[in-house]
């Protein structure tokens, strides 16, 4: 008995002496976000999506001293992450492609209000929200169509053409509640069918429609590409920098040789900063630096070299800068959804494509 | 009475305070417990009842997250759940005993093969398994491009039929390693008492089988509670299938915005009642028995030779399991990073190193990998020592009822997804109260490992569960009669007999926490990504072919520490401790 008494005792002071010795090391690898460097510069946390914030971020603190701390994630597990930490942020500056998601922190009251004072394009001043709650700094579009253009016959211009015998079984997209940029793209059809004064049932009835004439349902934009790939369609609506990802990189061939085209009116999807207002005053200013220098130049530079096949392939939406090569004109037509208005929808209709389109 | 009245109260201090000592180490692993899974797992739980507790919505009371949790298919999505837990339960141990018994008990070639080959199969993520599958499937997939009819194959995988099978082959090393430690503990003595008394090959086999009852128990619990937690699967095969299961309900409340915490909590819940259900059945099953077959007196057993037509059909039968579960998603891994343009339209599938070479240079490879590699060394190192405590309490019959507890809050914690278990350890170590204790640990290496530790402790004591089981308390105590001390007696006795089954949990460990991507994903620190990571980030950005090859790497990575690992166990080991457990 007694044998046994000392065991869990043997185990016990295993697991109380790393216990100890964790407690202890914490405080050497305390808070980053709390950490001051020499020159007096607090640093600035960074949750970002962005495939270039590794590049951008090291541009940052090499032009100004302020030092950076990134963590870079795909959207969805960053989104949880800020909204796990609502009741103790510990990030400085937000940046995700969708402006639905800042609405809703806006909302919350987890947003600094900051208008950096540049002038945009056209395009890009339509982004801004009327409070500068967040700032767009870049714009991608939603949906692009890619497709097989040595497979088909013809190509559908709006999407009316879609619901036609020859598109059927043909054409894909993506899962909304799997694909991040697929509910603007959803919502920006609904807005565009139905607007805000007629809601989601405009938009339902046409995606019931698209269903019906074999639309093909595939996880994200690389699912829906490879399916594209391999013949299961021919007609992929996915996100811009995906679909001229795919035209740069893919090996043309005989059977294989894709082209973008734009539907209607497309729905404008913005690379957007977000600033905390629980962050110190400090971190504040900071953050509001790595706006300005974002929105420069030589921030644009870095954005456009950063992620030469993925997130590089945006339209500008400061003055003077021009887009890569391998992106293509902005489609002439393009729409703004209200992110405050559409952005609440987002749970009613997924779970109606959950149920009815999938 | 004046001399005891001065003695008494030092005796009584003296007695107190070794009571105390006594005491003290035990309080402290039920501390590290409750920081590491207790609190975590509870205060997640809390938010379906209190959104407001964490600033997750207004109600300080609601039930609204439950409401939320049973709407669309959900209640269709439970009902899967169970369906696949149950029966991936039942076929893994099925399989992982089939297989056990042939690397145990047999001469049939290829046994290292066999057992190498369960190694591997923890190593490979179950999303791995389901997109090889996809690949030979899919319409104008590999199969159609040759001509090999596959439709009715491809309407079984994209089903319940598929995502079944996807996690049975998940499960089988799992149920492999729980019943290998009980099979080879339990020597041949019992089988040769019933042959001796007239029994047939039937009466052998339930014998055995009811002699195994907690390895084969615990291998049903942790493959039931494993694959009812699965995101893998759930957002590849049986998304595309349509077959709703809870996790993916769970998911959707948590990726995307409005993240809904009270729901993801709510099915929490669910998932919890589940395993609930589980535990239940196997204490159940094995109440008021006791397995303790290991004693001094144990003999290992004899391998069986098998008739040729026998050996023949043991062979191609492990050939053919071991090409379904690892050469179909090789071939999906390999397909994806060293063969280009196989299976599409670009035509001219042609080797290519080239993902490799981006991957061997990629900055999001090699740091990440060696960082990977140190915590997934603390974490196997800390998990195996804790696992052993975990799984003596467990099979301990003092303190039943602090062991239930450990019991259900070690499944539980295997119930639950990783992402929300990491929202846990959000919700815990980045409370303002936490940090006005002076403890700092959220978004620390610290925080990272504890969650790591977390994670695979469950599935690690369950390994050690079988094991330890069998082990004769009398062993010890003959020692300590012989002069031995408490360490000593651990060091002679215990180690040689738990050296081998300690390996392997270590070995499970490594390989599971180096590629572990939900807690990774929340919890590490910035500026300091782990390799899985890298990974997810460059198949996000569609990126499969550098992906792919990165994630081949790191499984190399892995199996090669293993194999050092045991390399140095065979050449510096004492002999004893190579030879308990093995079969002459």
């Amino acid at each position: 008995m007694n044998a046994w008494n000392r065991r869990p005792a043997l185990g016990g002071a295993v697991a109380g002496a790393l216990l100890l010795g964790t407690l202890a090391g914490c405080s050497s690898s305390s808070n980053s976000s709390a950490s001051v460097s020499g020159s007096g510069d607090v640093t600035l946390v960074v949750y970002s999506s962005q495939g270039y914030d590794s590049a951008i971020t090291k541009a940052f603190t090499k032009a100004t001293g302020i030092p950076v701390s990134l963590d870079d994630d795909s959207t969805g597990p960053l989104l949880a992450k800020v909204a796990a930490e609502r009741n103790n942020p510990q990030w400085g500056l937000l940046w995700v492609d969708g402006d639905t998601a800042f609405a809703e922190l806006d909302k919350q009251g987890q947003l600094l209000d900051y208008n950096p004072g540049v002038t945009l394009t056209a395009a890009g001043e339509t982004l801004v929200p009327t409070d500068h709650s967040y700032i767009p700094v870049s714009t991608t579009a939603v949906p692009a169509l890619v497709y097989n253009a040595a497979k088909v016959g013809s190509v559908p211009t709006t999407w009316q053409d879609l619901l036609e015998p020859q598109y059927k079984g043909k054409v894909g997209m993506n899962d909304p509640s799997q694909s991040g940029p697929t509910y603007p793209l959803i919502a920006g059809l609904m807005n565009e069918l139905g607007g805000e004064s007629g809601g989601v049932a405009a938009g339902e009835k046409y995606l019931t429609e698209l269903k019906a004439n074999g639309l093909q349902i595939h996880n994200v934009n690389g699912d829906t590409l490879h399916a594209l790939e391999t013949g299961q369609i021919d007609y992929g609506l996915i996100q811009s920098s995906a679909a001229a990802g795919e035209v740069a990189t893919a090996k043309k061939s005989a059977n294989y040789d894709p082209k973008v085209v734009y539907l209607g009116t497309t729905t404008l999807l913005p690379g957007v900063i977000g600033i905390d207002k629980g962050a110190s005053a400090k971190m504040q200013q900071e953050a509001e630096k790595f706006v300005q220098y974002v929105l420069s130049a030589a921030g644009q530079h870095v954005m456009q070299t950063g992620d030469p096949t993925g997130d590089s392939l945006y339209w500008p939406i400061v003055p003077g800068v021009d887009p890569v090569a391998d992106i293509g004109a902005m489609p002439t037509k393009y729409q703004r959804i209200d992110p405050y208005y559409w952005g609440p929808l987002e749970t009613e209709v997924n779970t109606f494509f959950d149920e009815n389109i999938k | 009475m004046a001399v005891s009245t001065i003695i008494e109260p030092a005796a009584v201090r003296t007695h107190a305070a070794a009571g105390w000592a006594r005491k003290a180490p035990f309080a402290l692993f039920w501390l590290l417990v409750a920081a590491i899974l207790l609190l975590p797992i509870l205060l997640f739980l809390m938010v379906a009842f209190s959104p407001r507790l964490f600033d997750q919505g207004p109600q300080w009371f609601s039930l609204s997250g439950f409401q939320g949790a049973f709407q669309g298919p959900m209640l269709q999505g439970i009902l899967d759940t169970l369906l696949i837990g149950a029966v991936s339960a039942l076929a893994s141990a099925a399989v992982g005993f089939a297989v056990a018994w042939v690397v145990q008990r047999t001469r049939v070639p290829g046994r290292r093969l066999w057992s190498g080959s369960m190694f591997a199969l923890l190593l490979v993520p179950s999303y791995l398994i389901a997109l090889g599958w996809e690949r030979l499937l899919e319409p104008d997939g590999v199969l159609d491009l040759l001509h090999v009819p596959d439709s009715f194959a491809r309407s079984l995988l994209f089903g319940p039929v598929g995502v079944i099978g996807v996690l049975t082959v998940k499960g089988i090393p799992f149920a492999y390693l729980a019943i290998l430690a009980g099979l080879r503990g339990l020597g041949e003595e019992f089988e040769a008492a019933v042959r001796v008394h007239g029994g047939g090959k039937v009466d052998v086999a339930r014998t055995v089988i009811a002699l195994l009852a907690p390895a084969i128990w615990s291998s049903l619990a942790i493959v039931f509670a494993e694959s009812i937690s699965d995101f893998g699967v759930a957002s590849t095969l049986a998304n595309d299938a349509h077959f709703p299961v809870a996790t993916f309900e769970l998911y959707n409340a948590v990726d995307n915005f409005p993240v809904q915490f009270p729901v993801a909590a709510a099915v929490g819940w669910l998932l919890l009642a589940m395993a609930g259900i589980a535990l239940l059945a196997q204490n159940a099953a094995l109440r008021g028995r006791s397995y303790r077959v290991l004693g001094g007196r144990t003999r290992p057993a004899r391998r069986r030779e098998l008739s040729r037509p026998a050996t023949s059909g043991v062979f191609v039968g492990m050939f053919v399991l071991l090409l379904l579960s690892l050469g179909v998603p090789t071939f999906g891994a390999l397909s994806a990073s060293l063969i280009t343009g196989l299976g599409t339209l670009e035509g001219g599938a042609a080797f290519s190193l080239s993902n490799y070479q981006r991957a061997l240079t990629s900055p999001e490879l090699y740091q990440p990998l060696l960082y990977s590699a140190l915590l997934a060394t603390i974490t196997a190192t800390v998990v195996v020592l804790l696992g052993l405590v975990v799984a003596r309490m467990l099979t301990s019959r003092r303190g039943r009822t602090s062991a239930r507890m450990l019991d259900l809050l070690l499944l539980t914690a295997v119930a639950l997804p990783g992402i929300v278990f990491a929202a846990g350890y959000i919700f815990t170590y980045n409370l303002p109260l936490t940090n006005d204790l002076g403890i700092h640990l959220y978004e620390t290496t610290t925080l990272l490992v504890l969650g790591y530790i977390a994670t695979a402790l469950p599935p690690a004591s369950r390994v050690l569960f079988g094991s330890v089981g069998q082990v004769q308390e009398s062993l010890r105590e003959a020692a300590r009669v012989h002069g031995s001390n408490a360490p000593a007696s651990w060091l002679r006795v215990m180690m040689p007999l738990l050296a081998r089954p300690l390996l392997s949990a270590w070995s499970l460990t490594f390989g599971a926490t180096l590629l572990e991507l939900p807690v990774s994903q929340l919890l590490y620190p910035p500026n300091d990504p782990t390799v899985s990571v890298g990974i997810e980030k460059a198949l996000s950005n569609y990126d499969y072919g550098g992906g792919t090859a990165m994630e081949v790497l790191a499984v190399l990575a892995a199996l090669a520490v293993i194999g050092l690992v045991w390399g140095i166990f065979q050449l510096v080991a004492p002999a004893g401790w190579r030879r308990l457990g093995r079969t002459s």
